[in-house]
């Protein structure tokens, strides 16, 4: 029997896919079924630890996680709406080169970028501290350490995550489409939520999706910004993996992250019809 | 007309706001690289490039460099061959399997990067493997590849398959047909795949926490200093680090003008 070639391009993919990404999560799985405190894989198979994830607190972390990337995805999603009506609506050579420059953070590595920002905002000797008082005798305090700072450099890292996908969705909005709305007598709002949101809805989808799922494993932001005054839940894996040793319980609270994300991207991917996105 | 212009200033003013939010922290760095304290105070009493020299002279800058480099290689490497090939499956071929392929091939890039180290940490442990830059390497292709290959498969999408057909017509062998006509239509998505594969993989810091072991890529060593052992040789070496990939970045294009010109067709 000869297969459509097809098929054998896709193979070497299939391959790495399923040994460095399925393999991986299958093994975590597995492990997480183990009892507490082991190292092999030969162990009895049980929900222990999973009782311990619910009861032991570890719900706290998994929730800051939640509520951070949702709030970062909302908030990136207000602030991106605007950002890529306009570079749509202007496009030309002055909103490529804006498209460009917002483009370019991303391949500074995010520790850098962190790290300014975190600069930026020191109190006293800080860029802007020490700016506004060498310039205008102004002594400010700061929000470092806080669970605001960490969110600052979640929607900071992750706008462009959004603002590009979102670019792409409202390119799919035909403009006639917006102009017959208004002369139908549409108002600004009707126009938005029947017209502009569902014909740009997969662009939008995308880019929430790809924020979403990212800063629930964030974990810099926290660390760099947000001090101690937060725990997230790739911090608390983490914690359960270098310090306590306890591998299977560490295994439990990744499978928890692996399923919520699994919940968010299946029945999205789905729907999505990504070549129709791309071969534009 | 007042209205509209007040509006187009506004529009103005909104976007700049967003670029200069996006820089202030990037220019920070710079600002910082420039003291000479350990202690912070800006604005500084002395100006200086000490911290450039510090990190000239300090070998580390060097090994650093290197490591993020070798995993930057070998993953620019395995992306742009995987890449290419996955992408004639992606778009190039109808087949049975291909929805549901182009469908599990988006889930690395869906996926939250720390947690994919995690798994693939532990995993390793598992198995017996050590940590270093090569985990390293597998780590950044599992989620760079499927980036790749969705760059390539923009290109192919517009590639008119009938040009192969007539090459074959023509009395060219399968090899010819790939070297001659498929893979120079190709060249500017695998071009630009190769220098998503590169910055990406540079820049990358969620996936090499957990997997690069004792070797420490760039992103890294940045991550670990400005908690603890802070100076402003850090800042400096952020600078160089991302310099240095800029340099790679332009050399690489450059590289690709003078190609171009020495193959313009006869």
């Amino acid at each position: 029997m000869r297969r459509n070639p097809g098929f054998w391009y896709a193979l070497p993919m299939i391959v790495l896919m399923l040994l460095f990404f399925a393999a991986p999560l299958a093994i975590v799985v597995w492990y997480s079924l183990m009892p507490p405190r082991t190292f092999d894989l030969t162990g009895d198979i049980g929900l222990q630890n999973y009782r311990t994830a619910f009861g032991d607190g570890y719900g706290v972390p998994l929730m800051w996680s939640l509520i951070g990337a949702a709030l970062t995805t909302l908030i990136t999603g207000l602030l991106a709406w605007p950002t890529a009506k306009i570079l749509h609506h202007h496009a030309g050579r002055w909103a490529s080169i804006v498209t460009a420059l917002i483009a370019l953070p991303i391949f500074i590595s995010e520790s850098v970028r962190l790290f300014g920002l975190s600069i930026f905002l020191m109190p006293g000797g800080g860029i802007l501290a020490g700016t506004l008082n060498a310039l205008f005798d102004v002594q400010i305090g700061t929000f470092l350490n806080t669970r605001f700072a960490a969110l600052v450099g979640m929607i900071y890292i992750h706008f462009p995550f959004m603002l590009f996908p979102m670019l792409l969705g409202v390119a799919m909005i035909p403009a006639d489409r917006i102009e017959a709305a208004r002369d139908l007598g549409a108002g600004r709002w009707a126009v938005l939520r029947e017209v502009e949101l569902p014909l740009a809805a997969p662009g939008l989808l995308v880019g929430g999706l790809l924020t979403f799922v990212l800063c629930l494993g964030a974990n810099a932001e926290a660390a760099i910004l947000g001090g101690r005054a937060v725990t997230v839940i790739t911090a608390a894996i983490e914690q359960r993996f270098n310090y306590a040793q306890d591998w299977p319980m560490g295994a439990a609270l990744t499978v928890l992250v692996i399923a919520v994300t699994a919940a968010l991207v299946f029945p999205a991917v789905r729907r999505i019809d990504l070549n129709r996105i791309i071969r534009r | 007309m007042r209205g509209g212009r007040h509006i187009l200033w506004l529009k103005v003013l909104w976007v700049g706001t967003v670029v200069t939010a996006l820089y202030l922290p990037i220019v920070s760095v710079v600002l910082a690289s420039l003291a000479n304290t350990r202690y912070m105070r800006f604005p500084h009493k002395v100006w200086t490039l000490d911290a450039y020299r510090a990190a000239a002279a300090d070998y580390t800058t060097v090994t650093l460099h290197v490591i993020s480099l070798q995993i930057a290689v070998c993953v620019v490497l395995l992306s742009v061959t995987l890449g290419t090939i996955g992408a004639m499956a992606y778009a190039r071929h109808d087949w049975r399997g291909r929805g549901l392929f182009q469908k599990i091939l988006v889930l690395p890039i869906f996926f939250p990067q720390p947690v994919l180290g995690l798994a693939l940490l532990l995993s390793m442990s598992a198995l017996g493997i050590a940590p270093s830059w090569k985990t390293a390497v597998v780590a950044h292709a599992v989620w760079i590849v499927p980036i790749v290959t969705l760059v390539i498969s923009i290109r192919l999408f517009g590639y008119d398959v009938a040009q192969e057909e007539a090459a074959f017509d023509l009395g060219a062998s399968r090899w010819q047909v790939a070297r001659e006509v498929t893979l120079p239509a190709l060249w500017p998505g695998i071009f630009s795949g190769a220098l998503f594969a590169f910055l990406l993989s540079w820049s990358n810091l969620p996936l090499s926490v957990y997997t690069s072991g004792a070797d420490t890529p760039l992103p890294l060593w940045l991550f670990s200093r400005t908690a603890t052992n802070y100076s402003p040789l850090v800042p400096a070496i952020a600078v160089i680090g991302t310099c240095v990939s800029g340099l790679i970045v332009v050399m690489l294009l450059l590289m690709r003008r003078l190609l171009a010109g020495k193959n313009q067709p006869v």
